[in-house]
């Protein structure tokens, strides 16, 4: 199941250069690449000849032309070249999707492109902003793409999955959690107060006694994951909005569904401490790394399993509430896309 | 090892309009947020005089029809 109309990560910015990158999206095929001036790109990656993917190709005079028979596609997806033949024939064309750069990301519109609007583009500022040291990323997962968003929203697992990295026990043991749902959004907000810091806190946040520590996810559909994170020493004021004197983090998740069983990653770590100070963004996303690649493990196995017997049964825990409400967002959201095309098919008949 | 989770579920409509809490306990229970009735409104509503009873806003019914 996979939501059309939205703004999705396609790639590191740094990804698409002047070479095409190939790259599957909600199961189609699409190349991105960028043109001498800069401008942005994306086709469908299928020649419409013989259909070689056109990310074999290479960009020759701005436009890409394919690598089997030398066709030639400018900006506009139109063919502009035959070579040997003047004729061009009129349905030799690539469909072209809206692309937008923002974010230290390459964004994409798999959808309708009448709908597209950039401006509805999910906010990771944090990634692109002077005040925030930050480093993006990617990985590919061979995971179903909501198996990711549930475990973001997740926290008793730290216990378990990251019992040697950013867990404890006293993370989930009594803990009191709060989810918060709007029509298309998921809070789930946690304070650990007037506890000492942990070790990595202690660390960069140079704090001397107790601390007020939150953990907050913003869930956002399809699958953007904003984590928010920090602590600020104990009656400051953090809980009521107030922080100062303390530290914080953004981890930051896009995750792009490439088929039913894989997912493209986007995650990115971002610290107010130090932000120009680029050894400290390496050591923050190493240590953050270590944790990230401990529930990647834990969810390409789960996807292994759900394969295997795709409707095996699941039970539900308290602490699935998160995730729980993020699928039923989604439910929704695909029930009234779906109704829409049907009913925009209708009108065009 | 003991996991004892308590969550609060919050529904929130378009506006700001919010529901009280839904509270999930780690002993199995739902707990509703709402207002003890009074004596007065029990001989008034010909409601039960001695039952626990709470008025619960009716946004909080929508919160358990969409979240639970
Ligand atoms: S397959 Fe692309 S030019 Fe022939
Ligand atoms: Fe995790």
């Amino acid at each position: 199941m996979f939501l059309r109309n939205y703004w999705y990560v396609a790639a590191l910015d740094e990804e698409v250069r002047d070479r095409p990158l190939g790259r599957t999206i909600l199961g189609e095929p699409v190349v991105l690449f960028r043109t001498a001036d800069g401008a942005l790109h994306a086709f469908e990656d299928r020649c419409p000849h013989r259909r070689l993917p056109l990310s074999m190709g290479k960009i020759v005079d701005d436009v890409l032309q394919c690598h089997y028979h030398g066709l030639r596609f400018a900006g506009s997806g139109l063919c502009v070249r035959v070579p040997g033949q003047d004729h061009i024939p009129q349905n030799a064309r690539v469909r072209t999707y809206p692309v937008v750069a923002r974010y230290r990301w390459i964004w994409i519109w798999m959808g309708d492109p009448a709908l597209a609007d950039p401006a509805q583009i999910c906010d990771f500022h944090w990634l692109s902003d002077p005040d925030w040291g930050a480093k993006p990323s990617y990985l590919h997962v061979e995971a179903n793409w909501q198996l990711i968003v549930d475990n973001l929203l997740d926290l008793t697992h730290l216990a378990f999955v990251h019992e040697t990295t950013i867990g404890n026990m006293a993370l989930v043991e009594h803990a009191a959690v709060k989810v918060q749902r709007a029509p298309n959004n998921v809070l789930v907000t946690r304070w650990i107060v007037d506890q000492p810091a942990p070790p990595t806190f202690v660390k960069v946040g140079k704090f001397t006694g107790n601390v007020d520590r939150w953990q907050i996810i913003d869930y956002t559909p399809p699958a953007f994951l904003r984590l928010d994170v920090g602590a600020c020493p104990t009656g400051t004021g953090a809980p009521e909005g107030r922080r100062v004197g303390g530290i914080g983090m953004r981890n930051l998740n896009a995750i792009t569904p490439e088929t039913e069983t894989t997912s493209h990653y986007f995650w990115g770590q971002a610290h107010d401490f130090e932000p120009h100070n680029a050894a400290m963004t390496e050591r923050v996303f190493e240590q953050i790394k270590t944790a990230f690649l401990e529930d990647v493990a834990v969810f390409t196995a789960q996807q292994r399993m759900i394969s295997l017997k795709p409707d095996a049964p699941q039970v539900d825990i308290n602490a699935d509430a998160g995730g729980i409400q993020a699928r039923r967002i989604v439910d929704r959201l695909y029930r009234e896309e779906q109704a829409a095309a049907a009913a925009h098919a209708t009108a065009a008949e | 090892m003991a996991v004892n989770f308590r969550v609060e579920l919050i529904w929130k409509e378009s506006g700001d309009k919010e529901a009280a809490s839904i509270f999930l306990t780690s002993d199995g229970r739902v707990i509703l947020q709402g207002r003890g009735v009074s004596a007065e409104e029990r001989d008034k509503l010909a409601l039960p005089r001695d039952a626990e009873l709470i008025s619960v806003d009716r946004n909080l019914i929508r919160a358990i029809k969409d979240m639970l």
